[in-house]
């Protein structure tokens, strides 16, 4: 310390060593937060429903999603990755997870949001397993924290049965 | 034409040069630190530094923005700066009390024994 370069190199370590400090305690905070998201999926329409000619099945549809996802955001929040996914089991997979929208929330204040809108992604299957076929709506999302490691949780929706006939 | 007329601007810039350089030699006759200086300055920077983080990040987690907490703890860590690393007066209260070179003539040191030379000697 008998030297202007030795103290400023001694603050300027102590000085990063506390920000690093603050920075995990800043992560260990989130622990406390339990969010209580909320979201509702609704199909309004199947615009259009067909067999490719490489024999896949494809559908179109319509749906309007709403959620309420506030409740996620801390002060460590940076932003949140959002998608719904279908998720249905065929004999070939155990499970198919078809993500048919996806956004990115940058604040609390578009966390509550809702949407209407056709599939942003397409919905094909790997083969043509989709005729009547009951598939699960999940909404996924992935937690990025400003310091600190990513949370990932989801909230599986009440299905929607397919029609039996291509339209 | 333009050589004979940029001289003496040269001449003035000469000036304010030596001038800034004299007004510099007398600011860092701050003296160094003195043993107490020293350790004062090295516990008042580590207590500063851990108050403003404290503080920093109450006020970050209160007003739920992390943002602030990296201000408040920035802010802090200039002020901590500029309190402990510069050489200030306060720094220097307990100084070292040097003899005086009469003083320490008076009583010679013992003089080192002239083994290295010998040995080199031998050595060729």
């Amino acid at each position: 310390m008998h030297s202007f370069g030795y103290r400023a190199n001694a603050l300027l370590t102590f000085a990063v060593t506390i920000l690093a400090l603050m920075c995990a305690m800043a992560s260990v905070s989130d622990n406390f937060n339990s969010p209580s998201p909320t979201s509702k999926v609704q199909v309004l329409n199947i615009n259009w429903f067909q067999k490719q000619p490489n024999g896949n099945d494809e559908v179109s549809m319509t749906l309007n999603i709403s959620a309420d996802l506030q409740s996620l955001f801390t002060w460590n929040t940076k932003q949140v990755f959002v998608f719904l996914a279908a998720e249905y089991e065929t004999p070939k997979n155990a499970l198919n997870q078809i993500s048919l929208w996806d956004g990115i929330i940058p604040s609390k204040e578009h966390a509550k949001f809702w949407i209407h809108t056709s599939n942003k992604y397409r919905f094909i299957d790997q083969g043509s397993n989709l005729r009547g076929k009951e598939f699960n709506l999940t909404l996924h999302w992935h937690v990025m924290p400003k310091t600190g490691k990513m949370f990932a949780d989801k909230i599986v929706m009440s299905g929607y049965r397919l029609p039996q006939e291509y339209r | 034409m333009f050589q004979i007329s940029s001289l003496p601007s040269i001449r003035a810039l000469a000036m304010v040069l030596r001038k800034s350089r004299s007004l510099s030699i007398q600011r860092s006759k701050l003296k160094p630190m003195d043993w107490k200086g020293q350790k004062l300055a090295e516990e008042l920077m580590q207590i500063l530094l851990l108050v403003f983080a404290v503080v920093g990040f109450v006020t970050g987690y209160v007003t739920g923005s992390f943002q602030m907490m990296v201000l408040v703890f920035a802010g802090g860590v200039v002020l901590t700066t500029l309190v402990t690393v510069p050489n200030w007066p306060f720094f220097n209260r307990n100084p070292l009390k040097w003899l005086d070179p009469i003083e320490a003539e008076k009583h010679p040191k013992p003089q080192p024994q002239p083994l290295n030379s010998k040995k080199k000697f031998s050595k060729k």
